[in-house]
């Protein structure tokens, strides 16, 4: 099974993403912080990232930059997926490598799936 | 040369309000689309049937949250935009309407609140057909939203509301106006009306929760629209809103 990892501080939203994921047969992952979410971007046969950008300890860009930086996890897709949604934010992350930017309040978590489903290795 | 200094000091700390005053609104901006989120997912699920059955009157009411919740995000997203926009505008996205069928929608949100206190809302339909206007989606579903929820916060118990649309050939515009029977506006509060933040303080005292930004925002889009907004009131006997709004 494709494994997927959710990187979000929010539980509530945490639980809703990881239970439609699932429910789609992805295997999922969680990280509830930018510590533990540097952790897990080690795993192996992650198929894909989904990155919200405040996080505590480290924020999005600084796991996107590491994500990028490394020879290991390089190729890996990232979605940002946050409710930062002024140009600048959406600028700096396309800039830093990530393959798509979703602003959470303007998706269902349908178009999420679907979304996954296109750029999952 | 201290005058120089002085203003130069001076611009800066106008400088680093206004951006202390962005930081604010965007963090408060993201913390609302969270929650936002959280809504519209949860709602979803429950409108899919993912956690069981619903009977028709619970997808009706459902269904409604699910359109007051975007609604609320669109609005979200434009006072976003009216912050970083150092002319503070709000670029318009323009579109033929059927206002009269934007009235009936937006009304229909009211439902619950209207039962609750026994109030009959009555929409007045134009004896000819209104040309479809041009005019931002969004942004005249705010302009509705906002007088129709004040006639009803601010309205008696056992009253009614009226709605009326009407067509003015003449001129080429359409004229919509909401009377409500409730505490009206004071003498002294009617020129403050439209003001940021404005909140009367009869309107507290029958409703505590507002932002008092509501009449502002409302005349700032029918004024986008070329549009004029006033009102007539009775204190103690109830308000009418007038908008017009030109049909191109």
């Amino acid at each position: 099974m494709k494994k997927v990892l959710i990187i979000e501080d929010d539980s509530f939203l945490l639980d809703l993403e990881a239970a439609k994921i699932k429910k789609n047969n992805y295997d999922v992952l969680v990280a509830q912080t930018g510590e533990d979410g540097m952790k897990k971007i080690k795993e192996p046969d992650l198929g894909i990232i989904l990155l919200d950008l405040l996080l505590p300890n480290y924020d999005g860009y600084e796991i996107l930059k590491k994500v990028r930086a490394d020879e290991l996890t390089k190729k890996i897709p990232v979605v940002v997926f946050s409710n930062c949604a002024e140009q600048k934010d959406i600028d700096k992350a396309m800039e830093l490598g990530a393959n798509k930017f979703m602003v959470k309040s303007n998706f269902s978590l349908e178009e999420l799936v679907e979304e996954i489903g296109k750029l999952i290795l | 040369m201290d005058d120089l200094e002085n203003l130069r000091k001076e611009n800066e700390r106008l400088q680093m309000m206004n951006e202390n005053k962005s930081d604010l609104i965007s963090i408060s901006a993201h913390q609302i689309r969270t929650s936002l989120s959280a809504f519209k997912w949860t709602l979803r699920m429950f409108l899919n049937k993912e956690l069981g059955d619903i009977t028709d009157e619970q997808k009706n009411y459902l269904d409604k949250m699910m359109s007051n919740n975007e609604h609320v995000l669109a609005l979200v997203n434009s006072l976003l935009s009216l912050n970083h926009s150092s002319d503070t505008s709000i670029t318009f996205n323009f579109k033929k309407i059927d206002i009269v069928n934007m009235v009936e929608k937006v009304s229909s949100l009211f439902i619950a609140e209207t039962k609750n206190k026994n109030i009959n809302l009555l929409i007045e339909k134009p004896e000819e057909q209104i040309p479809e206007l041009s005019g931002d989606e969004e942004m005249l579903i705010v302009v509705f939203q906002n007088l129709i929820e004040n006639a009803v916060k601010y309205s008696d118990n056992d009253t009614d509301i009226k709605i009326s649309l009407t067509y003015n050939k003449e001129d080429n515009s359409v004229l919509f106006s909401i009377k409500n029977k409730g505490i009206g506006i004071n003498k002294e509060d009617e020129g403050n009306i439209f003001n940021k933040f404005f909140r009367a303080p009869n309107a507290i005292a029958k409703e505590h929760i507002g932002s008092g930004f509501g009449l502002f925002a409302t005349k700032n889009i029918v004024e986008r629209h070329c549009g004029k907004i006033w009102f007539e009131n009775e204190q103690n006997q109830g308000t009418t809103f007038f908008v017009t709004l030109p049909i191109s």
